[in-house]
């Protein structure tokens, strides 16, 4: 019994497609998002606050544990303080690339950078 | 009064060949997977040598069948992982059905599989970020299950072809 596998036209033309379509897929999802163009801060409870990354401003958010500060400077944005006991939000640092992250999750704000690409959904509490 | 249900070559075929499906599929099941939806799927090495010896609509049944039949066994019917199930089996049976249709010597197992496998995953991918989790960050998977569906479908395309080969040098294969 012979045991060689022949494939057609149609299949090696599948086969080169398919094995494309992979590196494609690959840059799209797991590449750069691009670049970084403004910040969202959500709030449980209070509508979402979008800034651009450029300006230079501090929020004060009204959670229920008390106020969070979050500070956007030279196209970065941080928590600067938290009534949280766990800091977490603080520790996350400087955000500045689309699709970072920081949130204060007893005191219920969530900070992200938004950038081209759509890349996360905001969560909700 | 009694009525009798008079049985076709045609029923009993597709009868053989969904049973043999849902073996696949259930054996196949008790395998741990990485990730969810990622499976080897050799159950489609028997729709695919259904579709190349007796055509899509026989082919059609076996698939349907088994993952009507497969999911009742299993005990996952009308849950989310039979709805996944469901949108991945029509839509890579409405791919074979459009590559059956390409001129010349057209398609062969190995590429039919592929190509079923690819439209089985992408399926699946859209109607779970459809229907059950639309959060943006479950893009971060799909290029993980494109590649296991090529990997796999290339694998199952093989099954398919030695299969078939062997079977019809052996004229097992009734007409």
């Amino acid at each position: 019994m012979s045991t060689r596998i022949a494939l057609t036209r149609a299949d090696w033309l599948a086969v080169i497609l398919a094995l494309a379509l992979l590196p494609a897929l690959y840059l799209r999802y797991w590449g750069d998002a691009g670049p970084a163009t403004a910040v969202r801060i959500s709030a449980s409870g209070q509508p979402d606050i979008t800034v651009p990354l450029s300006s230079n401003r501090r929020f004060t958010i009204h959670g229920p544990l008390g106020d969070s500060v979050i500070e956007i400077r030279d196209g970065r944005v941080r928590f600067v303080s938290s009534p949280c006991r766990g800091k977490e939000c603080i520790h996350s640092g400087w955000l500045a690339h689309a699709g970072e992250l920081a949130a204060c999750l007893p005191n219920g704000v969530m900070v992200s950078v938004l950038g081209r690409d759509r890349r996360y959904d905001s969560i909700n509490f | 009064m009694s009525t009798t249900v008079t049985t076709t070559r045609h029923d009993h075929r597709i009868a053989w060949l969904t049973a043999l499906g849902i073996t696949i599929h259930i054996a196949e099941s008790v395998l741990p997977s990485p990730l969810p939806g990622v499976k080897p799927g050799l159950a489609n090495v028997v729709t695919v040598v259904a579709l190349l010896e007796y055509g899509w609509a026989t082919a059609a049944w076996v698939a349907l069948l088994r993952v009507l039949i497969g999911s009742l066994l299993i005990g996952t019917f009308l849950s989310p992982t039979f709805i996944l199930s469901l949108a991945g089996a029509v839509a890579s049976l409405t791919v074979l059905r459009l590559a059956s249709w390409l001129p010349g010597r057209g398609f062969g197992p190995v590429g039919y599989c592929l190509v079923a496998a690819m439209a089985h995953m992408a399926a699946q991918f859209l109607t779970a970020y459809t229907v059950f989790i639309p959060h943006d960050g479950l893009f971060h998977l799909l290029p993980v299950l494109m590649t296991a569906a090529v990997l796999f479908g290339l694998v199952s395309g093989a099954v398919s072809h030695l299969a078939l080969q062997h079977l019809r040098q052996r004229g097992a294969l009734t007409p």
